[in-house]
């Protein structure tokens, strides 16, 4: 083995080392930040449904639920489109046109959040008010805004993970396929899907944590409505009221405010750790299906 | 969640941010901001200065700011209370008023046209307090009232709570759907039915939001117009001010000087608001 004195290695031991350190930084500091509400609240932190600051009431639930339903109806949108369209761009498009899709939609992906933001405040909120009347809801910021502008923002990355991951099925597979006779929408649905399932969960996972991270775009058009605890959880009703993300409580005027009383600044802090908790457990796992197992 | 990142990295007081010698950076109130930020400009232009003018967390944003010494100026629409001193003990806020603002408790045109042109402080305790729901029992049409309620810590929402409560601090906790600055305020007022919320009266157009005459004891009633606001007849006014730690100096100075120039009081005056000479 070469023990011979490595500029190059020692930097990239370094700057892996940093990248590990920061990482653990941030959940340690988040956490001894956070400290005080956990003793204070214990486990309410989590289940409580009420938040109210200045009674000292932290419950957490509400803005949990905020995240996990705005998430995952976001998901529940975004997959079958951004799947469908790399079915198409991966199977069945030609290969020098397919980059040139593939290119457009990875800008989509470097578009700021903000001003997705913008154009929900502009035009999203006003059509899904319009499209609500039916059910008489109170105003167009509701938990259903903010998910369907988040799918807006994960489509690029399911549909560019998906194309990657349908074009790593090996091309031999392909070739046999089509060799005993499948047409080419058979080898899509029967070889290239299966094969790929793994990545596709992957890149749903990857986009369902971007989309519990998202701040600002779902701040604006989300209402912001604290203590907003169904009364049945397994209804469409918080879906069509205004609400509150983990994100979005983070991103508001009470950070300034909790700033100075050591309980709520815990509180706050509580909140990022419960969100980074919630994203990186979900990005792991998704890291954890992406990995390829020998055929 | 850059943004959320560096809020809370600020907050947190965890950016060591060196302040750059030469750039005045100022942050605050949205209320106070069209004035300043005008200001901003023609001293750009006119003295070369290099001003960076932002609107986070509303006046307490720029109280916290000023306070943790990220910028040099405060903008609030409120005063700095005791607890705000409470927080930062090492800073000594000076406020230097600029001029007077009213807040105006806004309605859609659906609202206005349906018939409700004036609201007592009882009416309005009571639709924050959930009693009243429908705009039926205020006279007017047959629609749930969507009240947006301003973040705490905004300027706007201090006067409105100081004159429904007496002081905020004894205002009810309330969970309604929050707005934050004035343009997010007028715009979903005015795009949403039976919509009402407190929004700074130069914001309010009169084509897409309404303001609403106040209706006191008397039986009077009093709409914002600056004539009220500067003899105090209208209950819901706040000073306006720029912040700084002590005396401003160097550029700060210059920049304060400015805006109370004659000059600096046309832009005030300008954006809606009343200039300091019309006071009282």
């Amino acid at each position: 083995m070469n023990r011979r004195f490595s500029i190059t290695r020692l930097f990239s031991y370094g700057f892996s080392a940093l990248a590990v350190g920061t990482v653990m930084a941030m959940f340690v500091l988040l956490f001894i930040q956070s400290l005080r509400v956990w003793q204070y609240e214990g486990l309410g932190f989590l289940t409580g449904t009420r938040w109210f600051y200045r009674q000292q009431q932290f419950g957490a639930a509400p803005m949990i639920l905020g995240t996990l339903i705005t998430a995952f109806t976001a998901l529940l949108l975004a997959a079958p489109v951004g799947i469908g369209a790399a079915i198409f761009v991966s199977e069945f498009l030609h290969p020098r046109l397919r980059l040139t899709v593939k290119i457009v939609i990875e800008l989509l992906a470097g578009v700021p959040s903000v001003i997705y933001g913008l154009l929900g405040v502009l035009y999203l909120r006003n059509w899904i008010y319009e499209l609500l009347t039916p059910f008489d809801p109170l105003s167009g910021d509701t938990l259903l805004t903010g998910a369907v502008l988040l799918a807006v923002m994960i489509l690029p990355t399911v549909m560019t993970l998906s194309d990657d991951a349908l074009r790593s099925v090996p091309a031999i597979q392909r070739h046999a396929a089509r060799g005993l006779g499948l047409n080419s929408t058979e080898v899509a649905l029967h070889i290239a899907l299966p094969q790929s399932a793994r990545g596709l969960l992957a890149a749903l996972l990857l986009a369902l944590g971007r989309a519990m991270g998202e701040a600002i775009a779902v701040f604006l058009v989300v209402g912001r409505q604290d203590n907003q605890w169904p009364n049945r959880l397994l209804s469409f009703q918080p879906l069509i009221q205004s609400g509150q993300t983990l994100t979005t409580k983070l991103a508001s005027s009470e950070t300034n405010i909790a700033y100075g009383d050591p309980l709520h600044w815990a509180a706050i802090c509580g909140l990022a750790w419960v969100l980074m908790v919630m994203v990186a457990g979900i990005t792991l796992v998704s890291i954890f299906f992406s990995q390829r197992h020998v055929p | 969640m850059n943004d959320f990142g560096f809020r809370l990295l600020i907050s947190a007081g965890l950016a060591v941010s060196v302040v750059h010698a030469d750039t005045l950076k100022i942050n605050g109130s949205t209320t106070v901001n069209l004035p300043v930020a005008e200001a901003a400009e023609l001293l750009r232009a006119e003295k070369k200065m290099d001003i960076q003018v932002d609107t986070q967390g509303g006046s307490s944003g720029g109280i916290s700011m000023l306070g943790e010494g990220l910028v040099q100026i405060g903008m609030a629409s409120k005063h700095v209370n005791d607890e705000d001193r409470l927080k930062f003990p090492k800073s000594t806020f000076k406020e230097i008023p600029i001029g007077e603002d009213a807040v105006a408790l806004i309605v859609s045109l659906d609202v206005w046209e349906g018939g409700v042109k004036s609201i007592t402080k009882a009416q309005v305790k009571d639709i924050y307090e959930g009693v009243t729901t429908n705009w039926k029992q205020l006279g007017g049409p047959d629609k749930r009232i969507a009240f947006f309620n301003k973040e705490p810590g905004r300027g706007t929402w201090e006067v409105f709570a100081n004159w429904v409560y007496g002081d905020h601090k004894k205002a009810p906790q309330v969970s309604f759907p929050e707005v934050g600055g004035n343009e997010e305020t007028r715009n979903k007022v005015a795009s949403t039915r039976g919509a009402l919320s407190q929004l700074s009266s130069s914001w309010a157009d009169g084509k897409t939001v309404f303001a609403l005459n106040i209706k006191v004891e008397s039986g009077e009633l009093i709409p914002p117009t600056n004539e009220n606001i500067a003899t105090k007849k209208y209950p819901l006014s706040r000073p306006l001010f720029l912040l700084t730690n002590g005396e401003p100096v160097n550029e700060a100075k210059t920049f304060v000087d400015f805006v109370l120039s004659d000059r600096g009081q046309a832009l005030v005056k300008k954006h809606g608001y009343l200039p300091l000479a019309e006071l009282k």
